[in-house]
């Protein structure tokens, strides 16, 4: 130990001589620290739990627990989304059209369930579309049966405009329906008015 | 700490893809996404106009909504759109605030069929409470299979005076439908299947709309 201080420069030398020497210390002063901190009151356990919380640190994870972790949280927003309808409310709030006109609604605004009909025998398929259903071709396919299409549609009373779909390409109008003029496309829809039961 | 922005990173990539493609699965979600941005924006835009003017804007979101399934360009859904809005509107200042929504929409087919404002005025003039809107779908319909315009709103108005329910509308369009699809002329047809409605109201003299010949009436 003499031999490394020896070897140090003088200056130094006397700096590590200094922090070396005992500090001479009250022997009171330990017990007044071990009563000051005594003194000091337990920090409840609420504000234990937020200290914790409010903590920083680091959370290291494995890139494949990282990935569960990011999959899981994408889940509860897609599930979340779904929950929710366009409109805003909890879709279970909502119940289905024709249980909502029995349960809810006044008998003039319920909605009615609509036959639609085309004979077409040389078709593969055909679908309603209209304003009652976003002009979705998928959301009413019809049934065939010897070549007639059919389909019931639950509909709100009031105008509607649609149009069938045969083979996904061919807009066709109801030759049994009036005809809504001018499409703007090149098509020809029809219309129908489903009527409230007092008129 | 780049390992944790690069994590970040792809937590957002892969909520932004799920998100999206939950938008392309779900449709109702939001309609008119389908149309590009511009399209989209005016179309939204009259829609907005229609809400402030308090008409319906049901039939300006089908009306794009037709488009997309007719596989139109966004110019022609723009431009059908807006005639849409613009009937509605000219709808609405013939037939009055009291027109309901299903009313206006009619009234809108039928100004697209060719039917003057003033003919819609004279049947809201005249509805004493009851509802225009099967009138004006049988009239903008038999327009549209060629019965000339005037024929067309004189004999609806003519019956709608002598007191014809929807029923006898509705009946009226099925046999003059009939006759046409028979080979009847369809001006004809009309002139002769209206005078098979009984009047069940005080008939009133309507002078004859121009257009409508005095031989075409009588025969």
């Amino acid at each position: 130990m003499t031999d490394e201080l020896d070897s140090l420069d003088p200056n130094v030398r006397w700096i590590v001589t200094e922090a070396r020497r005992p500090v001479p210390a009250d022997a009171a002063a330990r017990d007044r620290l071990i009563d000051a901190i005594n003194a000091e009151p337990v920090p409840s356990r609420g504000l234990r739990l937020v200290t914790w919380l409010l903590q920083p640190r680091r959370l290291v994870l494995p890139p494949l627990a990282t990935a569960a972790l990011a999959a899981g949280l994408v889940g509860v927003g897609v599930l979340g989304g779904i929950a929710i309808n366009r409109d805003g409310r909890p879709a279970a709030v909502q119940l289905p059209a024709a249980a909502a006109g029995q349960t809810q609604l006044p008998d003039s605004l319920a909605p009615r369930a609509v036959k639609f009909v085309l004979i077409a025998p040389q078709a593969t398929n055909v679908s309603l579309v209209g304003d009652f259903n976003g002009w979705d071709s998928g959301a009413s396919p019809m049934k065939a049966t010897d070549g007639t299409w059919t389909v019931f549609v639950s509909l709100q009373p009031g105008l509607h405009t649609y149009s069938f779909v045969v083979d996904g390409r061919h807009f066709v109008s109801d030759p049994t329906a009036p005809i809504a003029p001018g499409d703007g496309f090149g098509h020809r829809s029809s219309v129908v008015l489903v009527r409230q039961p007092s008129l | 700490m780049r390992s944790s922005l690069l994590r970040a990173i792809a937590l957002l990539a892969i909520a932004t893809t799920v998100s999206f493609a939950q938008d392309t699965l779900d449709p109702a979600a939001d309609p008119l996404r389908r149309l590009d941005p511009s399209t989209r924006y005016a179309v939204e835009m009259l829609m907005d106009s229609a809400r402030l003017a308090r008409l319906p804007y049901g039939p300006l979101e089908s009306k794009a909504l037709e488009g997309i399934a007719k596989r139109a360009n966004g110019r022609d859904i723009l431009v059908a759109v807006r005639r849409v809005f613009r009937a509605l509107r000219d709808a609405r200042a013939a037939l009055g605030p009291s027109a309901t929504a299903d009313e206006l929409t009619a009234a809108a087919g039928a100004l697209r069929a060719g039917i003057a404002a003033s003919e819609l005025s004279l049947l809201a003039a005249t509805r004493n409470g009851k509802p225009l809107t099967m009138p004006l779908v049988v009239l903008a319909d038999l327009v549209t299979r060629g019965v000339p315009r005037d024929t067309a709103a004189f004999t609806i108005f003519q019956l709608w005076q002598r007191g014809a329910a929807d029923d006898d509308f509705l009946g009226l369009w099925r046999s003059v439908e009939r006759d046409i699809v028979s080979g009847t002329n369809p001006s004809v047809a009309l002139l002769n299947r209206a005078r098979e409605i009984p009047a069940k109201g005080p008939s009133t003299a309507v002078p004859p709309a121009a257009g409508v010949r005095p031989e075409d009436a009588k025969s």
